[in-house]
């Protein structure tokens, strides 16, 4: 680019320690307001309680804020981290960095893990975990060579905005002519007009000679980066190597890595093919099981979903490897060689899409009428160069797609924009207009929960209509799932710390297609165990789909199959192979618990974290309006009379949905008293004193929050 | 003939993926089955014909999420 120029700003030399069984043992803190460097090493009793990865990343975070703190004050940090496990090239899914910050949409901690190579360069560079604090009106590139063992911080000038083109950029730049040794961090345009920015990680496609894109994308975090005045974090390490961790047990290692790589192997191509299609499978699954959301989560299913299901992608996708880490074996990161947009600043060129998975076809797609695969891929790529969320994205514009079919909102408040369900050109025109940060894209840009303030306050719309049909709780809208008819994921949605993104319990299967947990203690063991499993794939710099995408074939046989327990216990060897502290099943979930329990209090400490931070909007839970009851009054009816002996003879329908909604409002209730009794937190949802004991975590100014909440020591 | 998960299976004009499942001596509780490259999810269980020569895969399809 001859344009560009780079201004050193500070140049930091270190000496890389010798990775230690995973562990750098030192974190990295920058603060760009005055482009401060510092290194901070890692305790032991940081390493038992916190693990690694997100861990790390919120006892950082927690000492870089107050309860005060917003998302875009300076001392708001945004931390990054891998974890002892990550970068293992042996091992499926061992890429993964986990990213924390104060989010713009919530105010309180989010988290969004993400493929590609930073995490294990930032990690065998010199550092477990990176916090980058302050604030600057330069556009900055922050530099971690872990090769020279440096870090420099530029002021830089004549970068583009544009996500894709910028990471393609720098890594040129910072290569020396071995591309595949960098990884860039960047966001766009959009995460600065918007609070819903993500952040978008890159890995070096040999094979197509390119940057690929991974995105850490719930929350926006890109909003908080960008607004700090950050264009981009660039990391640089050398070839990495099954011993670059120094593994404890190099034998042990090797011989887990193989056994699961092997498995993923044979049984990918006779199960989902996620190496081929990755998760694109899930759309028709999905909408035949009445799951897959269709304008704004109103129906779960649509004659039209097949056009977008993984037989229309399957023959789109560029063919060849797509591991967004060396090695694994999964490789589900596929992409769109040669699309040829048809709006847009890319209008007619010819451009790589990395994706689309099933979040993003089901949020852009289906939940917004959408059928058209090309539309969606169109979405995905600006979404993604623009560093947007597509599924806030999605989730945001079907809210105000529903509003104007409404008449809540009408083409003067949209600036002339007609937003019925289906229009493609619209939804394509608001992510420009996020982008551009004009427009009423501006307005969605916000999200749902403030589009609902405003609709009400400034369009005078029905503030208790919009409550039931906005699908956000805590701030955070929903991925993109229907939950209307599954207790359990409605747990798994609201009772989730950060909001409901699908990470922490996916329990939709196990409960509804399955019935592996009819009965409250069940659901509520279901919403102890799983969320605690998930949590520890991002203490560890792992991914979770090795764990239950690709199933054994004697796991039918094996106790509490749902689990996958052999994946369970290959996953404890890996980590005793790592790190050389030898655990069990028991012992993974007992890591996750205190890092979850301190994040359900970090909450606490930002103003959340109580019962009634884990409401959720009606529409999770049942029929808001006659058009969807009536859509399904077979099953609804059946249900008041069965389930609450109802008698419905001369009810309208509006008297059922009433009944229907009391019913099923208790039910989420006593789910909540469930859950709170089995994580050992009070009924208010706040974990316990005895609790925080029993976990470790029971540090000072932990103690004085619960005390000021009540509770006696 | 058809194969299932890799093992020849009898084949008969008409029949459906409920009808394999059937005769299968296999109690497990499939959400999904896979004919060639093509998902079949339970409530299409009855009305999925199955070709002959396909693969069958009988996916154990406990999560995703």
């Amino acid at each position: 680019m001859p344009n560009l120029q780079m201004t050193t700003l500070r140049t930091f030399t270190y000496d890389r320690p010798v990775m230690d069984k995973g562990y750098a043992n030192q974190t990295l803190s920058i603060d760009i307001s005055d482009a401060q460097i510092s290194i901070t090493p890692v305790t032991d009793k940081m390493k038992a309680v916190f693990v690694g990865g997100k861990g790390f990343d919120l006892w950082l975070l927690w000492h870089a804020v107050t309860g005060t703190t917003q998302w875009n004050d300076p001392e708001n940090a945004v931390c990054i981290a891998s974890g002892p496990m990550g970068g293992t090239p042996i091992y499926p899914g061992s890429g993964k960095s986990i990213v924390t910050t104060i989010s713009p949409l919530t105010g309180s901690v989010i988290d969004s893990n993400v493929g590609g190579y930073f995490g294990p360069y930032l990690k065998f560079s010199g550092f477990d975990a990176l916090q980058i604090k302050g604030k600057t009106s330069k556009d900055v590139v922050i530099f971690i060579d872990g090769i020279e063992e440096k870090i420099q911080i530029f002021e830089t000038f004549g970068l583009p905005d544009a996500s894709y083109e910028l990471s393609a950029i720098l890594t040129d730049y910072f290569a020396q002519g071995k591309p595949r040794n960098i990884s860039v961090v960047s966001t766009g345009p959009g995460a600065k007009n918007t609070r819903m920015g993500c952040l978008n990680f890159t890995w070096y496609d040999l094979k197509r000679k390119r940057a690929r894109y991974k995105q850490a994308g719930r929350g926006g975090i890109g909003s908080v980066f960008a607004d700090k005045g950050i264009k981009a974090v660039v990391a640089r390490w050398e070839t990495v190597r099954v011993d670059t961790n120094n593994p404890a047990d190099m034998d042990a290692l090797k011989t887990v890595g193989r056994k699961h790589s092997k498995e993923i192997i044979k049984l990918d191509p006779q199960q989902n093919q996620m190496a081929t299609i990755g998760t694109t499978h899930l759309v028709t699954i999905m909408n035949d099981f009445d799951l897959l959301p269709v304008n704004n989560f109103q129906y779960g299913q649509h004659p039209q979903a097949v056009n977008l299901g993984q037989e229309v992608f399957r023959p789109i996708f560029d063919a060849g490897y797509d591991g967004c880490w060396m090695g694994c074996t999964v490789a589900c990161s596929h992409g769109v060689k040669d699309f040829i947009p048809l709006t847009g600043p890319l209008k007619g060129t010819r451009v790589f899409v990395d994706g689309p998975e099933y979040e993003t076809i089901a949020g852009c797609g289906s939940n917004l009428g959408i059928f058209d695969p090309h539309a969606v891929i169109e979405m995905n790529f600006y979404c993604d160069t623009y560093g947007l969320d597509t599924i806030s994205v999605g989730t945001s514009l079907a809210f105000a797609m529903e509003c104007f079919e409404m008449g809540l909102i009408n083409e003067k408040d949209t600036g002339g924009m007609n937003l019925f369900f289906g229009n493609r050109l619209s939804a394509l025109e608001i992510v420009h207009q996020m982008a551009r940060g004009e427009g009423f894209g501006q307005v969605v840009g916000q999200g749902v929960r403030r589009m609902k303030q405003i609709f009400a306050n400034a369009y005078g719309a029905d503030p208790k209509m919009l409550q039931d049909i906005g699908m956000e709780a805590k701030g955070l809208e929903f991925s993109e799932y229907m939950t209307k008819e599954s207790l359990a994921q409605q747990g798994g949605y609201g009772l989730a710390l950060k909001g409901p993104q699908h990470d922490e319990a996916w329990l939709i299967f196990l409960d509804m297609v399955h019935n592996f947990m009819p009965s409250f203690e069940q659901k509520a063991e279901a919403l102890h165990w799983f969320p605690m499993f998930r949590t520890w794939f991002g203490l560890c710099g792992l991914c979770k789909l090795p764990w239950n995408d690709i199933i054994p074939e004697d796991n039918k046989q094996m106790p509490e199959p749902a689990k996958v327990m052999k994946h369970v216990q290959w996953y404890a060897e890996f980590f005793s192979a790592v790190t050389g502290k030898q655990t069990t099943a028991d012992g993974i979930i007992r890591m996750s618990e205190a890092v979850y329990n301190f994040q359900r209090i970090f909450n606490l400490k930002m103003g959340f974290g109580k019962r009634e931070h884990d409401n959720l909007p009606y529409r999770a839970m049942g029929p808001v309006k006659p058009v969807e009851y009536e859509s399904r009054r077979e099953r609804y009816d059946k249900q008041l009379v069965e389930q609450h002996q109802v008698d419905i003879i001369g009810k309208s329908t509006e008297e059922k949905i009433a009944l229907l909604r009391q019913f099923r409002e208790q039910l989420y209730e006593k789910l909540k008293d469930a859950v709170y009794k089995r994580r050992g937190w009070t009924a208010d949802g706040i974990p316990t004193i005895e609790t925080v004991k029993r976990l470790g975590i029971d540090f000072p100014d932990v103690l004085e929050l619960l005390e000021a909440h009540g509770q006696d020591r | 003939m058809i194969r299932v998960n890799g093992n020849a299976h009898a084949w008969r004009a008409g029949m459906t993926v409920a009808d394999l499942l059937e005769a299968l001596e296999d109690t497990h509780h499939y959400a999904v089955v896979r004919i060639n490259d093509r998902h079949i999810s339970r409530p299409n269980f009855d009305k999925a014909v199955i070709p002959d020569e396909s693969d069958v895969f009988l996916i154990p399809m406990v999560a995703g999420g």
